[in-house]
């Protein structure tokens, strides 16, 4: 039992769960504390200790397009975009229900809704009396400040006043003839003014200090915010989905148009001459094609970063499926003949360093000229057909990127393919040839199989190197998905935008990861001389 | 008395629910100038050996005594000489032996250490060959190189690890002279570990058969009473060779039949079936 | 088969003249082995034994027929070699397994080959009737890495042998082993050969080998132009039992003679090899 869950960790590369079990069962407990340590507790203190200054150093950056987010914020912004994806699900399905289904979720909506309306007008309250402690607060903070202020700008303001009488007064004084004198009351008037320009700085500190004090922040207050928006947002959500369960539902919005179908009807079998039946027939018709499309009408829903993580998947997955059905193919024969390798090398090493940003145009041109009309068109036909993925709406701009994706990352796969044929044990060849074994055999028995951990090898890197081109096709394509998501996080700039863009870090970060782990335990299932086995 | 000696040394590998025991109660006393030869086969602990008498490894239980001391370290009184003659690739033939030289004599002016290096390397036969990178030697000089430099450093106690079985018959032979001759120009203990029968007959004084792992100990000594200089091919014909041959295979005919001895006969028969012929290509 | 077509008995292979060179083209050509002439009669083992680089391994390949030959011929059977087949089965030095295959899936892969009329269950059981034979019964669904050298190579001669070969070639089979492993392996072969009778060329530098497995030794001269030097016959009665064959009064006369003759080609060569290990001798040369 114990060797069996040590092995399936070897093999699925957790190497850092090993320490653990064997502690469980009670192997070398010094040795194995000393493993958790280095290859668990170890990396995670890093990540605290990268936290911790992260949250330090945020808020002293400021950034024309907001405060750097502190990892609370990119927290919460993580939830939003949570909350967001939850919400619009429950909208879709609301827009199909029917029946006594309908009913039951209309009723749990106005049900909530009558909860929360008392709880607003607490939040409300809640906020406002936090902002009547805050002002009181900065008031009480503020008082000492406040009356200097007032003393010293009444005393300046006399001051000013007094300099300006006595100036003044010299001035009347003063003969036409007395040019020194003059130019010596020009001095005083500068004097006067330097004077009351350092005072009037010195009374905008004062009330600068003050502002510092009301601007600081007011942990009570901030959190009543909050609550209140979330509150706020709820309710608005509520509202939306008690209007899409009755007016705007599909069923309720198909029995109204049965209804006015029923009413034309009659109307029509009772009117009087042909212009008059002319037009309701045409009126009817029309009718039935709405209720129609309403039937068969779905919620428009918005795209939400969940599904554009999907719908990116998607596409590096189809990238990737399609560079590794030409990359194998053409390193075997590569590794096969040295003349293929020979007529290849050229086209290799040409296309290899091309960046996905020159790949992109051209795909989508070439794509946009095999679907003319992407609304009637097979492969587009066939995609939406297809079960789980059909929501997705594969377009264009998805197979555009992800021909981009394939055409940046097969040639790993077949750089690699080539060499793990070319470089078949000579052995191995000898056996198969003391055999007789027929050139199928030979492919499938003996060439294929030794070369498969090298062509895995491979297939890694061109994931990996996909997964990075994908984001960057999908900005530059627009097609939706984690790309277009960053992409339109730039441009709205809304409050939470820098927050959510670090939110997609961690999330193209972790997919990552998981698909280059992916890709190391099929790695090590296939590689013979077997780690795996190594226990 | 004894120069070299272990006394009782066991060493086991693995976490202590599963601990292979590799070695068990291991005995050994080599005299001072002594050539031994043990007899050890694949997965009888023969590397582990000469680990714990280089002080490479530590025993679990027992002491290694050189000189009525224990040793503990790996120390240049012990020269190690390896089958894969772990020369440094990047340096020549003079500057792998200088190397070692500057480790056990770093007071030599570089004219000494130069007229010190070549000394060895003449003693080895590699004459002409010193400014070569070890890729550029066949694999009997490799072995040459290492010889030299093991010898270089001056150890009392020469611990050779299967030096000569990865080369080729005649090279084999070369060598074998060669380590013998130097042998007995420059006298030293000398513990060689092999797998081959008339290597050990040709070469030494005593012969010691490491019983197959696990577990493996010391099993009995066999002195090896031919009169040297050995001449190869008069050997065979010699009566006491003869004898000392089939005392050994003999004995090492037991673990044969121990470790056969349960591969029951198949009671199957061959299939009747016969093979396709193939038209000629 | 009828027996009248059948090969004589004294002359089941026949290797006649044969020759290899490769092109030099600075040169001559360099020529390994030259006019090469061997009978082996049914059943019988032959050892070809010479030092290495005399181009014994060279006329093993020619007649597996994995190597071209550059000149003479060779008659199995009645069949003329050209190119290889499993009728001449070879087990290499290394054990050539393929690593992501069972000892059972390497041993399949060529019974599948060879009796493609034979059913599945004829199938395994030819391949566990063979495994089991080199007494690998408990190890029959192992992978390569899991086994040992001697292992490895036990499943090399199961899967020679699995074929049925006319002429089972096996080229310094043992080469790679420690001579305890060595002698468990020459046992097992040996049995085996002489429960199913089956012709056998052994190429090994090993005189122990040589003596105790072979009814004949085929002592080749050094190359280049590497011939056959001298044939010795072994007396003793097969079965054989390593002990007795230790025990008898001419075993080590036939050993001294072998290594005699070893030696003398050593003394011939080291004047002659260009590329002699030793420099002193190099330069002498």
């Amino acid at each position: 039992m114990k060797y069996k869950i040590l092995k399936a960790i070897d093999v699925s590369g957790l190497t850092f769960l090993a320490p653990i079990v064997r502690l469980a069962t009670g192997e070398e407990p010094d040795v194995q504390i000393r493993a958790i340590m280095q290859m668990i507790v170890v990396p995670i203190v890093a990540f605290a200790v990268f936290v911790g200054l992260w949250s330090q150093l945020a808020p002293r950056h400021k950034t024309k397009s907001g405060e750097v987010p502190t990892p609370a914020v990119v927290w919460d912004a993580a939830q939003g975009i949570w909350t967001f994806h939850a919400r619009e699900g429950d909208k879709e399905t609301a827009y199909v229900l029917a029946g006594e289904q309908r009913e039951s979720a209309l009723m749990a909506a106005k049900d909530r809704l009558a909860e929360i309306d008392p709880l607003t007008e607490l939040a409300d309250r809640q906020v406002a009396d936090a902002e009547q402690e805050k002002s009181a607060q900065v008031a009480e903070l503020t008082a000492p400040l406040r009356t200097k202020l007032a003393v010293v700008s009444e005393r300046y303001g006399a001051d000013q006043a007094a300099r300006k009488a006595r100036w003044m007064e010299r001035a009347d004084r003063t003969a036409v003839s007395d040019t020194d004198a003059r130019l010596a009351l020009l001095g005083a008037w500068n004097e006067h003014d330097l004077r009351t320009r350092e005072e009037r700085e010195e009374l905008k500190n004062l009330r600068a200090e003050i502002d510092t004090v009301g601007a600081q922040a007011f942990p009570a207050l901030s959190a009543a915010q909050k609550a209140q928006t979330a509150i706020a947002e709820e309710r608005q959500f509520l509202r939306k989905r008690i209007e899409v369960l009755t007016a705007y539902n599909r069923n309720e919005k198909a029995r109204a148009g049965e209804q006015q179908l029923a009413d034309l009807r009659s109307k029509y079998l009772q009117a009087d001459g042909g212009a008059a039946m002319a037009g309701l027939a045409a009126n009817i018709a029309r009718t039935r094609t709405r209720v129609e499309s309403i039937r068969e009408s779905n919620y428009a829903r918005p795209y939400t970063l969940p599904m554009q993580i999907l719908r990116s998947l998607l596409c590096v997955f189809v990238g990737f499926l399609l560079g590794s059905l030409i990359a194998i193919p053409i390193g075997i024969l590569c590794g096969l003949s040295p003349t293929f390798m020979a007529a290849m090398m050229p086209f290799i090493a040409l296309f290899k360093p091309v960046s996905p940003i020159v790949w992109l145009p051209i795909a989508l041109i070439v794509v946009g000229g095999f679907i003319p009309d992407p609304d009637d068109h097979w492969l587009i036909n066939g995609f939406a057909g297809l079960p789980l993925v059909g929501w997705m709406k594969i377009n264009p701009a998805f197979l555009a990127s992800a021909i981009t994706v394939a055409l940046c990352s097969m040639w790993a796969t077949m750089v690699n393919t080539a060499l793990g044929v070319a470089s078949i044990d000579d052995d191995h060849t000898n056996v198969a040839r003391m055999l007789r074994l027929s050139a199928r055999e030979r492919l499938f028995r003996i060439v294929l199989p030794s070369a498969l951990p090298l062509i895995f090898a491979g297939l890694r890197i061109s994931l990996s190197v996909g997964w990075m081109v994908l984001i960057a096709a999908e900005l530059l394509s627009s097609s939706e998905g984690i790309g277009k998501y960053v992409w339109d996080m730039f441009n709205n700039g809304a409050s939470d935008s820098f927050a959510k863009m670090f939110v997609v870090v961690f999330v193209v970060g972790s997919i990552g990861l998981a698909l280059d782990r992916i890709m190391i335990v099929f790695q090590r299932l296939v590689s013979f001389d077997g780690a795996p086995t190594a226990i | 008395m004894a120069y070299l000696e272990l006394a009782k040394v066991s060493k086991g590998f693995g976490p202590p629910s599963q601990r292979t025991a590799v070695l068990a109660d291991v005995e050994l006393a080599v005299d001072e100038n002594e050539f031994v030869a043990i007899l050890g086969f694949s997965g009888s602990g023969k590397s582990t050996l000469v680990g714990i008498l280089a002080g490479l490894i530590d025993p679990d239980e027992g002491d290694v005594m050189l000189a009525n001391k224990v040793v503990v370290d790996p120390g240049p009184e012990r020269g190690v000489m390896f089958q894969n003659y772990s020369l440094l690739p990047w340096l020549t033939v003079e500057g792998n032996i200088a190397l070692a030289v500057r480790k056990v004599m770093p007071g030599l002016s570089r004219v000494e250490r130069a007229e010190y290096v070549q000394r060895y390397v003449d003693m080895v036969n590699l004459t002409g060959s010193e400014a070569k990178c070890p890729d550029e030697l066949s694999g009997g000089m490799r072995q040459r190189a290492s010889l030299a430099r093991t010898l270089a450093m001056r150890p009392n106690v020469l611990l050779l690890d299967e030096p000569l079985s990865a080369l080729d018959a005649l090279t084999r032979a070369n060598l074998q002279d060669e380590i013998v001759r130097i042998w007995e120009e420059d006298k030293r203990t000398v513990v060689m570990i092999t797998n081959d029968v008339d290597e050990a007959a040709l070469m030494a004084d005593r012969i010691i058969v490491l019983t197959p792992g696990p577990r493996a100990t010391l099993g009995p000594s066999f002195d090896v009473d031919l009169p040297r200089p050995r001449d190869r091919a008069g050997l065979n014909r010699d009566r006491r060779f003869q004898a000392l041959r089939k005392r050994i295979t003999g004995y090492m005919l037991n673990f044969t039949k121990t470790q056969a001895g349960d591969e029951a006969r198949s009671r199957r028969r061959m299939p009747a079936i016969e093979p396709r012929v193939f038209e000629a290509a | 088969m009828t027996p009248e077509d059948r090969t004589p008995d004294d002359k089941f292979v026949e290797i006649s003249g044969l020759t290899k060179a490769y092109p030099n083209p600075y040169g001559d050509d360099v020529v390994v082995v030259s006019d090469f002439n061997l009978t082996i009669k049914r059943g019988e083992i032959v050892s070809l034994i010479g030092h290495s680089g005399c181009g014994k391994s060279t006329v093993l390949t020619m007649v597996a027929g994995l190597n071209a030959t550059s000149g003479g011929g060779i008659v199995v059977d009645g069949r003329e070699v050209a190119g290889p087949g499993p009728d001449r089965a070879v087990v290499f030095q290394a054990p050539c397994l393929l690593p992501w295959m069972t000892a059972f899936g390497n041993v399949l892969l060529g019974v599948r080959n060879v009796y493609p009329h034979a059913d599945v269950e004829e199938r395994r059981d030819m391949v566990e009737y063979c495994l089991e034979a080199v007494g690998l019964a408990d190890a029959m669904h192992k992978r390569p890495c899991e086994l040992s050298g001697g292992m490895q190579q036990r499943v090399g001669v199961a899967r020679a042998i699995a074929l049925k070969p006319k002429l089972l070639l096996l080229d310094e089979p043992f080469g790679r082993l420690d001579s305890l492993t060595r002698m468990q392996l020459q046992d097992v072969v040996l049995r085996t050969l002489d429960e199913h009778a089956i012709t056998t060329m052994i190429v090994t530098h090993d005189v122990d080998e040589a003596v105790f497995m072979c009814d004949r030794v085929c002592m080749m001269t050094t190359g280049p132009n590497a011939r056959v030097g001298r044939l010795l016959d072994i007396p003793f009665q097969r079965p054989r039992r390593r002990d007795e064959v230790i025990e008898s009064p001419e075993y080590f006369e036939l050993r001294a003679q072998l290594l005699e003759f070893l030696a003398a080609q050593e003394h011939a060569t080291v004047a002659s090899r260009a590329d002699a290990d030793d420099p002193q001798q190099c330069a002498a040369a």
